[in-house]
Parts: structure tokens; sequence; C-alpha cells
């Protein structure tokens, strides 16, 4: 028998060039934290320097951390769908519907804290149904959430009617002040340490990146979808807590169209939506806090809101530009 | 008019960095019209990086490149085969959901538009032309292409290239894909170009195949030109030394008479699946290299899904005798001990935009558990790197994806993933398929390393002298059935194991 190992051939420091730069800084664990967040540093930087200081206020931050709760735990939850490959647009009709059975069921009981336990229940219920139209149909995720968008939205507009349904407010912002806050953290942090601490994260990645391996490699593609929307619909379900929190009613249009922004705070956070190796479970919020400060950014600056969503979407393409993939190797054989 | 020996193409101080990496460091050729020129090389040696790059799929960093006496640069693959360069490649180049026809003239189907509507009927009779001209006459021009086997969409795809007459003809390591009766079709097509006065490029990693159908030959190593070779210098040892920048001593495969134990580990009892395979029974003993072969269409690549639960098995079962566990999916395998190592190695083993260490440690997620369901950094990170620094898989780090390795480091990763996870049982498919000679020797010295600590080995291969020198028992296939068994022991006679494969020993 005989044993060969060859010397890499590799260049030394001295002669690597930018590019060669780039790409090893890109292939660190951490990039795709430190990227998003290096961004949102620098937009801070820029609008406390134009805003003279009246940026870096507690006010100031305290608000857009408040504006970003919604979309950024929205956002956090599809990112364990998003890893799998799927995508889930049907979310914010889904947190729409959670939060009108829970007004519903206030308005049944007067009790906050059935109100709290329903719209969780039904978050989890309803992203689990498309979970099951997709795995049980094999229909794919962005069908399904097609058509459940429609179907929930129609849910809404007849449980609502014209009128919002009116949850006490005055009980709503006694409990929005902390509550929400420890909601999330509680959230989150749970998310971040199953997401990249245990196998369900890795597994997800590795379903999104190539499910025939991940197959082979013993990975049960439907249970760890399972349990991607679990998470996602728990997500959902406080997100359906806290519109509630902060509104103290719901109105036949709550949720709608905000899949979509979900979509695009995930994505500006720096995730891919096809999923995958670089997925991680923090992009989303992140990404809900770059758009919020972009807005309050610009609306301190003097911009008009009509020529920020132009500036959003320069911005928006940037990014997506500067962080997305291309391939420094050979083309996949599979195109020729 | 054209004349035979004529400089068709020439690149000087050709330098392609993917990266870090150098994959090819001042290379200058040249490509005669008339020969079938052969380039041989480990995995990662450059050669596909020179051919990709005459052939327009990528472009050098630095250097000139000349093509019938003219500055040569080509932007596209399309530019390129608009010019005469056609180029087959290792992996598919036919897409799946379009008919034959359809993929023969890819981006030519112009030449059938009749104002705004396409002339199918034209193109069908051109398709089927384009194949007969090739000699193949079983393929339907209008059926999907994804209803072809492997081998079947490669010769839809050298028509494809040959439709075109190409000046210069690269056929870059093709033939591991084909069975011997396709081999003949492409190594005619290859002297009938040259005899044309067209030039070919033969890129394989099977040396006697290069040595008898090339003229000359250019070894490379690590990017760099070793050396030209005329037909008059073929030597094996001297090439192979070359190749490997050292002298190869030892033996290639085992050559020991072991045995293995009688204690049966994995046995299928009467499995039949839904398309090959009809009450197929095999047993496993510990610390046995059980080898099958057969032809492509045998059945043997059923066997090895089968006994891991890719394929479903509608009557029968497959057992784990010792934990009386029955096979059903690939979880329930790899639970209990078994591994599976698949011949579609970028599309079935590997995550390619994955670290290296993401890879390896996607078996290692119950073993690197630190406090409850938490996995430990540390002990995940040491899981990776002891493979990577075993197997001397040749990487920045454990974080670079694996897309960017050569496709023997890639296999290393692939055998790396399964010895972090210690599997008891391993079914390797076709596991030295595209590797070079280099990677195929180790491979062997792991697989023999495994049997020598208890594991038991399932070999698939359509290598006949890879079966015969790695296997303690070898089963030889035909139309899904086992047709003959052959023991270590008793020696294995290739005469009788091909008579086996094709008429099913009627002869004996």
């Amino acid at each position: 028998m005989i044993r060969i190992a060859k010397k890499e051939k590799q260049k030394t420091p001295s002669q690597l060039g930018i590019g060669d730069r780039i790409e090893i800084i890109k292939s660190k664990r951490g990039f795709s934290l430190i990227f998003p967040l290096s961004m949102l540093l620098l937009l801070v930087t820029l609008f406390v320097i134009l805003t003279g200081g009246d940026f870096f206020t507690l006010n100031v931050i305290k608000g857009i951390f408040n504006q970003s709760l919604i979309v950024g735990t929205m956002a956090t939850a599809v990112s364990f769908i998003y890893t799998t490959g799927n995508v889930d647009i049907s979310v914010g009709n889904v947190m729409g519907l959670s939060a009108v059975f829970g007004a519903l069921s206030y308005r049944a009981t007067g009790s906050m804290v059935l109100v709290i336990i329903v719209t969780l229940l039904c978050g989890v219920l309803f992203m689990m149904c498309n979970c099951a139209l997709g795995i049980v149909f094999h229909i794919k995720s962005a069908m399904v959430a097609i058509v459940a968008m429609s179907v929930y939205n129609a849910f809404t507009e007849v449980l609502v009617g014209p009128d919002p349904i009116q949850v006490d407010y005055r009980l709503c912002k006694q409990l929005e002040g902390n509550f929400r806050y420890i909601a999330f953290l509680l959230y989150f942090g749970t998310c971040l340490l199953l997401y990249h601490k245990t196998a369900i994260g890795r597994k997800l990645r590795f379903i999104g990146g190539n499910a025939l391996c991940a197959n082979q490699t013993g990975i049960n593609s439907a249970k760890s979808k399972i349990t991607a929307y679990l998470f996602a619909g728990i997500g959902v379900g406080l997100a359906g807590v806290l519109q509630l929190l902060r509104t103290g009613n719901v109105a036949q249009s709550v949720g709608t169209g905000m899949g979509v922004d979900v979509m695009l705070a995930t994505v500006l956070g720096g995730m891919s939506i096809f999923g995958g190796a670089k997925s991680n479970v923090y992009a989303g919020f992140i990404g809900a806090v770059t758009v919020t400060t972009l807005n309050k950014g610009f609306l301190m600056v003097g911009v008009s809101s009509t020529l920020i969503q132009g500036v959003r979407a320069i911005i928006f393409l940037l990014l997506v530009f500067m962080n997305s993939e291309r391939q420094a190797t050979l083309p996949s054989r599979q195109q020729f | 008019m054209a004349h035979n020996g004529e400089i068709l193409v020439e690149v000087k101080d050709l330098c392609k960095n993917f990266g870090v990496t150098v994959a090819l460091n001042q290379v200058s050729m040249v490509i005669r019209r008339g020969e079938v020129r052969g380039l041989i090389g480990e995995n990662g040696s450059g050669k596909s990086t020179i051919t990709s790059i005459i052939a327009g799929i990528q472009q050098a960093t630095s250097g000139e490149m000349f093509y019938q006496g003219k500055a040569w640069k080509p932007q596209t693959s399309l530019a390129a085969v608009h010019a005469g360069i056609g180029i087959i490649v290792q992996e598919m180049g036919t897409i799946p959901s379009l008919t034959v026809a359809e993929n023969i003239f890819l981006g030519d189907y112009d030449r059938f538009r009749v104002g705004p509507v396409i002339n199918r009927r034209k193109m069908m009779a051109e398709a089927r032309q384009a194949l007969e001209d090739i000699g193949v006459n079983d393929i339907d021009p209008a059926a999907i292409t994804g209803r072809y086997n492997m081998e079947q969409r490669k010769l839809i795809e050298i028509a494809k290239t040959m439709v075109n007459h190409p000046e210069i003809f690269v056929v870059d390591e093709t033939t591991t894909a084909l069975s011997e009766k396709g081999r003949e079709i492409l190594y005619r097509l290859m002297h009938k170009a040259a005899a044309e006065n067209k030039a070919v490029v033969f890129i394989s990693h099977d040396l006697d195949e290069i040595m008898k159908h090339s003229d000359t030959l250019t070894i490379l190593r690590d990017g760099n030109i070793i050396d030209h070779m005329v037909k008059e210098d073929f030597e094996p040892g001297s090439i192979k030394q070359k190749m490997i920048g050292r002298e190869i001593t030892g033996q290639y495969y085992r050559d020991d008479m072991d045995g293995y134990d009688d204690e049966v580990l994995l046995r299928a009892e009467h499995i039949t699946t839904m398309r090959e395979l009809l009450c197929f029974d095999l047993e496993l003993h510990k610390g046995e290299i059980l080898g099958i072969g057969g032809l492509s269409e045998c059945g043997m690549h059923a066997v090895g899904r089968a006994l891991y639960g890719l394929e479903e098995v509608v009557s029968g079962q497959v057992v784990l005798t010792q934990k009386q566990v029955k096979i059903t999916t690939p979880e329930v395998a790899f639970k209990y001990g078994m591994g599976y190592v698949s011949k579609n190695r970028d599309t079935e083993s590997l995550e390619l935009n994955a670290s290296i260490g993401a890879n390896i440690s996607s078996t290692g997620y119950d073993k690197n558990r630190g406090l409850g369901i938490f996995i430990s950094n540390r002990k995940e990170r040491r899981y990776e790197q002891l493979q990577v620094d075993s197997l001397a898989i040749k990487c920045m780090n454990t974080f670079q994806p694996v897309r960017t390795l050569s496709g023997g480091n890639k296999q290393k990763v692939v055998f790396g993933k399964w010895l972090a996870a210690d599997a008891d049982i391993l079914i390797l498919d076709c596991p030295t398929r595209g590797v070079d000679i280099g990677v195929k020797a180790y491979m062997y010295q792991l697989i023999y390393e495994m049997k020598k600590q208890g594991k038991s080995i399932i070999l698939i291969s359509e290598e006949l002298p890879e079966l015969c020198g790695m296997s303690d028992r070898l089963l030889i296939m035909r139309n899904g059935k086992v047709t003959g068994e052959f023991m270590r022991t008793q020696g294995f006679s290739h005469n009788d194991l091909i008579n086996y494969m094709i008429v099913g020993g009627e002869n004996q």
C-alpha cells in the first residue's frame, strides 16, 4: 500500500491580491454576522453625523427597536423555513389571523392571558397547516403560501367585519411595556441557541443546501421541516401578540403585505432566500432594524417619505449585490 | 487546406488562479492537427482548467492563446463552439427536461426557424441523423432526455458536440460514464477526427486507455507541465512517477488473504425493488470486503441503495442481524451504524456550498454534543480537523467551501465524514470514480484499514481490477440477480468474471 500526500500549491501572503483577500474574509465563519452588522453601524454613524448627534439618543434608538420588533420577530421565525430553501410569504396573514382569534378570545372571556395563549397556538396551528400541505401533498411551500394567504385573509375579513375588534387599550399598553422586550428576547435567545448550538439549525442548513445528501446522511427532512415550521409558528404567533398589544385592536387589513416586508428584512440582513450553508437566525432581525434605521434616519435628515422608498430600494439592491455569492471556481458542469 | 501536424492551438504562459490557489502556472503547449493529445495528471493538476479556458468556459488570469494562427480569447463557451471547439465534460452536460433533439441543438434553434416557428420535424430528422452519425440508433430524438440513463445521456452529449463538426474535439474524463460499447463509439470518433486532420484532446485517469488512444501525451502536476511525450516513449512507470512526483513503490491493491469472520452483520432476504431487483439475497460478514460487479445496467447500484434504505423494498427485508433492526430508511441505517457513499459524489454525497468542516461534522451531531442537546464547538472542530489532517485534504482551513476542492479532495471529504462517523458497515458505490491514481491508492489503503479494524464494506464498482484487487468475496450480477459468487482465496479469473457479467456463466 502506498501513501501519497502532496504539498498544497498556494500563494504566499505577499502574493495575495485584493480579490483573494476578500475571498478569504468572505469564507470566514463570522462574516455573515459581521457584514450586515457593519452595514448597520455604518448607517447609524452616517445618520449621527448628518443629524449632528440627534440620531444617537435613547428615545430614537428605543423607537427604532420598538418599530423593528414585530417584523424582526417574524423574520427570526421565518429564518427556520428559509434555511431549508423554502419560502413562506403567508406569515403576515398568519400573524393577522392569529391576532384576530386572540382578540375574539378577549371579547369572549376578557382574559389577556388567554389572548396570549390563543394567539400563540393559532400561529403554530396555521403554520403547521402550511407545513402539512407541503409535506403530505408534496406541494412547493411557495405555492402553499400563496393559497394560504388568500384563505387566511378571507377568514380575517369575515371574522373582523367592517369595524376593528377592540381589546382593552389601557391593558395593552400596561402589558406592552416590559412584556414585549422579555417575550422577544426570550424567543430570540431560544432561537439563537437552538439554531446555532444544536443539531436543529445544522440539519436545516444541510437540507437547504442539498436535500439528497442530507437524506443520505440520515437526516429526516420531514421531521426537520416540521421543527422549522413549529418554531416559525411560535414566532409568528408571538408577533401577533405584539401586534395586538401595540394597537389594542385588529382591523381587516392586519398583517397584509407583511410577508414581503419580512422577506426584505431577511435578505437585507444578509440571508439568502435559497437557504443552505450560509443561513442564520439573526439576519432577519438585523435586517428589520436596518430598514427601520433607514426610514427613521432619512426622516430626521428631512428626506421625503417618497424619496426614502427609492433610496431604500437602491440600498437594498446594493446590499444584496455585495452579499451575494459569486462563483470563484469553475461554473457548475451541469450548466453545459 | 489544413495540413497534418499544423499547429491548431497554442497556449503561452497561461496562468489561472482560483482565489489563493494556483490552478495553472505559466503553462505553454501546442496542439497539432491530426493528433490525439492525451492530458494526464492527478486531480487538481490543471487538465480540465486548460481545456475549459480554450473552450471559453472560463477565462485565464494571464497568458496568451492562439487558435488557427490568430489570437484567441473566447468570452463564452458558445463563441468557442461557433469557432469549432467542441468539449464533452465529465459530468452531465444535458438538460433532463428537454427532448433529445432540443439538447442536441441547444442554443442553435435558429437554424430550424421558419418565420416565427421552429420546424420541429426537421429538427427531429437532423437529431436522428446526428445520433446515427456517431453510431447510436436506440435513442429517440423526440423523447425527454431525463428518461435515458447516464450513459445514453452522455452519448446524446457526444452527438451534440459532433453535430458542429469541431476542429478541436476535447474529451474530458468522459469514459468513466460509458460502458465498453459507449467507449468504443467515443474512441472511433476520436480517431476519425484525428484522421480527418482535426485535433483531439483526451483527458482520462485511466493510464492504459490514455496510452492506447493518444499519439502524444502531456503530463501535468500542480498546474505545471512536467513533460510532453510521444507514443514511442510511453512507459507506465515513468508516466506515473511524473504525475505523482515520486516513484510509486509498494502495491496498489491489497495482497493478503486475511479472510473475514463468520458472523453475519447485514442480510438482505429476498428483496424486490420497484425496478431492478427481484428476490435478491445477500449476506455481509464482519470484517469482509464484499465486491459487487457487473455491467452498468445489472442492478448493482440498486443493491447499494436498497441496502441503505434509499430505494423502496416492496417485498423481502434488509436486516441488521445483530441488532435485529429492519432497514427501511437512510435515517434508520445511519442510526444503526451504516454509511453510504454515492457514485454521484457532487449531487448526493456532498453539500458543495458548505464548508469542509460542515460536511464532515454532518455525521457527528450526536457525537459532538457537550451539555445536553448542545453541540460543543471544541469537539466539533476536533472531529473535523482530525479527518482533514489524517486524510491530508488539501485546503486552507476547514471553513473552505467544498466546491473549491478538486475531485480527489472532495472524495476525501466524503470518506472523512464516514470515517469520522466510525460506521460499522460502509456501502461504497464507485468510490474511486473520477479520482486520480494517487488518491485511488489512498482510498484502497483506507478501505483495507477499515477491514482490519473489523468494519464491513460493500464495494460496488464498474472496474474489474479494483473489485479483484480489494474484495474478499465477489458477486457478479446480471439483470438484477447474482449470476456468480467468487472467493478471493480461490483466486479471481477475469475471463470467468466477464463471462458471468455478459451471459451469466452459461458457457461455463
